[in-house]
């Protein structure tokens, strides 16, 4: 098959799964032969892509194949196809491995639920693999922004899974808001690219003001989709979703599609020199402001949200310090080793039935497995040499050092120290000490649970070594220096790890934690969002819903009441109503005519 | 062939379709569902013969011309006109079987005068051509006489009542604006306005005539009759004066103001901009705290009107295209809406959105359609809608409507809230009513070509957008 059909398969082969699954709903209904067919599509949709993969490492080009999808006069306005190069390839395998390992780790996770629910969870999850396909492989931002929609729409109805529990069912519609009203600067910035270029091409050859504004609106797209502050608030609520969802959507996929949209887009960032600039700032006050809130959270699966929020903040900071490079290896590696994190906190919270740290304890003597793999999940997150996170890290580190005066790099550094803390306070409160009372009959779930995590552990360790060939990819530079950068980063990581032994090896807390818990718990942010949303929509909603139920139903009351009083039939049809209404158009008119008098 | 005959032909089936009803149902011997297959039937022949047969021409003195942009709406209003007879077949048959002619009739009379107005460009016609279509919807938006639950207020007649005052007002203003116009040039040549810039008492009259024309768009502030009138006339009808009138309102727009009133744009161009941004806030907020169906679709209708209007108030051959694109693909997004509105209705007892609830598992089909139709709405990619929108965010933003734009994609969150809440509470919320619903055949089929319509001009918009290309710029060039 050529390059093309086979891309065209690993993109359509999980819509074909979703699209089987609407239309034959009994198999829906029936719940487990749905995952079945799900698990195929996604094999499918992977081995296309590893064929692709290997033989992009045999050498071969890279290859584009578009379609004019609206003509307009005979000129293609917009196309539609794929694009295969160093940098859509290497995704499209990431965000297959890890959508399979999650997709399979389901099947025992979400065991209990019943059929119908089962099946339901399996299309969407078909449905949103398409939609990650069709923006990692578009060719153009049109395509891209058209995935980029159907993610948002799917996340929102795999967040919102559990619908029954009202907490789950408010945390999916806040994210979808918050990501939502971020996407109003995509489709912005479509226009104006469009208006200015005459196309949808993040090559299109543009000025230095277009680019600027088309790359910052683009970037407020990005800021929702991969929750940067300030409008991160999103993620943590996210975690309602079962596990494995965290695993996929906030790892590997939908937050990862913001980076990867400015990874993409990067010759219209390379123009905009302010718009980096913004970019390193928020990429650095998330890093440190999510670590520091990942430090007091109790919830297992919150602080590896805050962790993602910091680690996008990483990705964020080397985009904006024009190195895209550091940016999607950091994406590669994190997609991996957070996804690991995700499915073994899923397999704990599967066998304690708590997301509580308190409830966990001792864990490695029950879980050996999950225990090993939160434990590379975490070294790598923490950055320790040798692992893959240390490498990334340290090439985000490189690209920062002298920017911005130094301060990013500095906080990039803190950060890296309370990655390791935040880590190791996890690692010893669940898999260490005392076995709790909750972890007593804990045991490891079936093989479709410890699978999936023995087979992420490799890239979890291995994948830093990849670095070197992943520019190669998108010819960038990439060589390993035993600079000051690389010694600090693995210091921190390993202080971070000591203090950790330290400080809650003995049971105690973190310095600082009471002031960093009362923020958690004041959360400004949060606040502040959900004043702007009650002032400005549920204000408007009310005060329309005010008048059209007093004013305009009210008189219609008001008929209805006349009517039974003067018990005339007629009088019913001589409402003050009508002519409160033709009085409206009659106004309507004059302040037309007036219009015309007064131009 | 004749040339007044080539030109006219399909409105003469169609008024010959109204008399054949109403002619059979003299004679008394059809009952059941025969007039409405018939009706269908005698539309299709005609949507058929507008592909076989050559329409294109123009009458003397140029007072119609018919061309690629007259068949585009023709074949629009035709299209219409067969889904809401499609869904009204078996509601008729059941509610009021001695009573149906009337509504057959009345619907293919006012579908005839509708075909008229695109190629019109003489006052006299254009307004008789109006008139045609307002009329017969007066008496139909009342045809649910006696329907609603005992004891309350019938809504059926006051929607009839409410349509018909604020429309012979309008009409009233039309006519007013049209006799400043005329008397200020004498001729009823559409364009006979100089190119100069009329006298201030004719710049008065063209505005009140854009405001007469607006209601039948359903633009703010002469909206009023929507949400009532949607609420109390016969679902499948509204179906059709939900799209079809506002396609005529649209085609008779386009047609006054950038064909007649071309030179005098400084005049009209800031209303039209006024019209579009009042109907899209007003629209987008007032959808929102709606519980009954067809009122929030009523709201809805009028913010998708702004959109239109954005698009036309570019002024541009590509703003008309793009505006024609929008209505196009709003006609099967609504007519299906409102028929899967409708067929749930049915089973459910009301139009509120609880009666909605759980309508996924009573009927997966509809509750899926019902899905598709509120994505489109809401503009979600590989959906009809979204194309629509973008169109024409593109067109106006080129046009240097800068500030509508905006207004318009901020405006259409807002939207999602709305679209999004009818859909939850489609598939999420747990319903007291577990009855599954069906839709007859006829219904299904008018269903299932909406649903067609919207996913597959979703995933390939190039033909539409070609089809409405073409007849835009043959408007442009006088054709």
């Amino acid at each position: 098959m050529s390059p093309i059909t086979l891309a065209v398969v690993a993109t359509l082969a999980p819509a074909a799964t979703a699209l089987l699954l609407l239309v034959l709903f009994p198999l829906r209904h029936r719940g487990m032969p749905a995952a079945w067919v799900t698990l195929l599509g996604s094999a499918i949709s992977l081995a296309a892509s590893c064929k692709l993969l290997v033989d992009r490492i045999g050498g071969a080009a890279d290859e584009r194949a578009v379609v004019p999808w609206i003509e307009e006069r005979g000129r293609a306005m917009a196309e539609i196809g794929v694009q295969l190069d160093g940098v859509s390839l290497p995704m499209l395998v990431i965000v297959g491995v890890v959508a399979l390992c999650v997709q399979l780790f389901s099947v025992a996770y979400m065991h209990d639920e019943p059929p119908r629910a089962f099946g339901r969870y399996f299309t969407l999850h078909a449905l949103f693999l398409f939609s990650m396909n069709v923006v990692v492989v578009a060719p153009n931002l049109l395509q891209l922004f058209a995935g980029w929609e159907l993610v948002g729409l799917t996340s929102y109805l795999l967040i919102g899974f559990y619908f029954a529990k009202p907490s789950a069912a408010q945390a999916a519609v806040k994210a979808f808001w918050m990501t939502k009203l971020a996407d109003m600067g995509f489709l912005f910035g479509l226009l104006v690219l469009y208006v200015n270029t005459g196309s949808f091409e993040w090559t299109a050859p543009t000025s230095t003001v277009v680019a600027t504004w088309v790359s910052a609106l683009l970037f407020v797209a990005v800021v929702g989709k991969s929750a940067q502050f300030p409008l991160h608030i999103w993620l943590p609520d996210a975690m309602e979703g079962p596990t494995p969802v965290s695993a996929l959507l906030h790892a590997a996929t939908m937050v990862a599609a913001g980076v990867f949209l400015v990874v993409r887009a990067d010759p219209l960032f390379a123009q905009a020199p302010a718009t980096r600039e913004v970019m390193l700032w928020i990429g650095a006050v998330t890093a440190v402001f999510a670590a520091g809130l990942a430090l007091v959270q109790r919830d297992i699966k919150k602080v590896l949200a805050f962790s993602t929020c910091s680690q996008l903040g990483y990705m964020v900071a080397a985009l904006g310090a024009g190195n895209a490079f550091a940016g999607f290896f950091h994406l590669g590696t994190h997609a991996f080793f957070k996804a690991l994190l995700f499915l073994a906190a899923g397999s704990v919270i599967h066998a304690v039935h708590s997301n509580d740290l308190g409830d966990m304890g001792g864990l490695r003597k029950r879980l050996p497995i999950t225990t090993a793999a939160f434990v590379i999940g975490a070294l790598s997150l923490a950055g320790v040499p040798g692992f893959a996170g240390f490498f990334s890290k340290d090439l985000v580190l490189t690209a920062l050092e002298g920017r911005g005066g130094g301060a990013p790099w500095v906080m990039l550094l803190a950060a890296a120290f309370l990655t390791a803390f935040y880590m190791g306070r996890v690692l010893i409160k669940a898999f260490w000490g005392e076995l709790s009372q909750k972890a007593e009959h804990a045991h490891e779930g079936g093989l479709s649970m410890t699978g999936p995590l023995v087979v992420l552990m490799i890239p979890s360790f291995a994948s830093g070594f990849l670095g070197g060939w992943l520019a190669g990819q998108v010819k960038a530079e990439y060589h390993l220096h035993l600079g000051l950068t690389p010694v600090l980063a693995s210091v921190m990581a390993v202080a971070g790890l000591v203090a950790a032994v330290v400080v809650f090896g003995r049971g105690g807390q973190a310095p600082g934690a009471r002031i960093l818990e009362k923020l958690d718990a004041w959360s400004l942010v949060d606040r502040t969002w959900a004043t702007a949303y009650r002032l400005g929509l549920l204000g408007v909603a009310s005060i329309a819903g005010w008048i059209d139920r007093y004013v305009i139903d009210g008189l219609m009351n008001l008929t209805g009441w006349s009517a039974i009083e003067g018990g005339a039939s007629a009088r019913r049809l001589q409402t003050g109503l009508v002519r409160d209404y033709a009085l409206l158009v009659v106004v309507g008119v004059v302040v037309l005519a007036l219009m015309g008098v007064l131009r | 062939m004749n040339a007044w005959l080539q030109i006219f032909a399909l409105d003469f089936l169609v008024a010959g379709a109204a008399l054949v009803v109403l002619g059979l149902d003299a004679v008394g011997s059809v009952s059941g569902r025969v007039l409405g297959w018939l009706t269908a039937g005698l539309l299709g022949a005609t949507l058929a013969a507008s592909f076989v047969l050559e329409l294109s021409g123009t009458a003397p003195h140029g007072v119609y011309v018919s061309g690629a942009w007259v068949l585009f709406f023709k074949r629009l209003f035709l299209i219409a006109g067969i889904l809401a007879v499609l869904g009204s077949i078996d509601w008729l048959a059941e509610r009021t079987p001695r009573r149906q002619a009337e509504y057959y009739a009345l619907m293919l009379f006012s579908l005839s005068g509708m075909m008229l107005l695109p190629g019109a460009r003489d006052w006299v016609l254009l307004l008789v051509a109006f008139e045609l279509m307002g009329v017969p919807l007066y008496v139909l938006a009342a045809y649910a006489k006696t329907d609603g639950p005992a004891g309350e207020p019938k809504l059926g007649p006051e929607a009839g009542l409410k349509l018909f005052v604020t429309g012979s007002a309008s009409s009233a203003f039309t006519l007013f604006g049209l006799a400043l116009v005329i008397g200020t040039t004498g001729e009823t040549r559409l364009s006979a306005l100089p190119e100069g810039g009329p006298s201030p008492l004719a710049a008065v009259g063209m505005l009140l005539v854009l405001g007469g024309m607006s209601f039948k768009l359903g633009a703010v502030p002469f909206h009023m009759w929507v949400p009532d009138t949607y609420q109390g006339a016969p679902t499948p009808f509204v179906a059709f004066l939900s799209v079809a009138p506002k396609a005529g309102g649209l085609a008779a727009l386009s047609v006054v103001l950038l064909s007649g009133w071309a030179p005098q744009a400084t005049i009209w161009a800031p209303a039209v901009v006024a019209l579009s941004a009042a109907s899209m806030v007003v629209g987008n907020v007032f959808a929102v705290p709606q519980t009954d169906v067809r009122r929030l679709l009523g709201f809805s209708g009028i913010a998708q009107i702004g959109y239109v209007l954005i698009a036309l108030g570019a002024g541009t051959t590509e703003g008309l295209a793009m505006a024609l694109f929008f209505i196009a693909t709003y006609v099967f997004t609504n007519v299906g809406a409102f028929l899967v509105v409708h067929a749930a209705a049915q089973r459910s007892g009301g139009h509120e959105l609880s009666n909605l609830a759980g309508l996924s598992r009573r009927s997966p089909w509809l509750g899926a359609a019902l899905l598709v139709f509120l994505l489109s709405l809401a503009g979600i990619p590989f959906v009809v809608g979204f194309w629509a929108k973008l169109f024409v965010f593109l067109a106006a933003w080129r046009a240097g409507l800068t500030g509508l734009v905006v207004a318009g994609v901020v405006l259409a969150v807002l939207g999602l809230f709305y679209y999004l809440s009818v859909a939850r509470s489609t598939f999420m919320a747990d319903g007291t009513q577990a009855e599954p619903v069906r839709a007859s055949p006829a219904l299904s089929a008018a269903i299932a070509v909406c649903l067609v319509a919207v996913l597959g001009l979703g995933l390939w918009p190039a033909p539409l957008v070609e089809v409405a290309s073409r007849a835009a710029t043959a408007f442009m060039q006088g054709q």
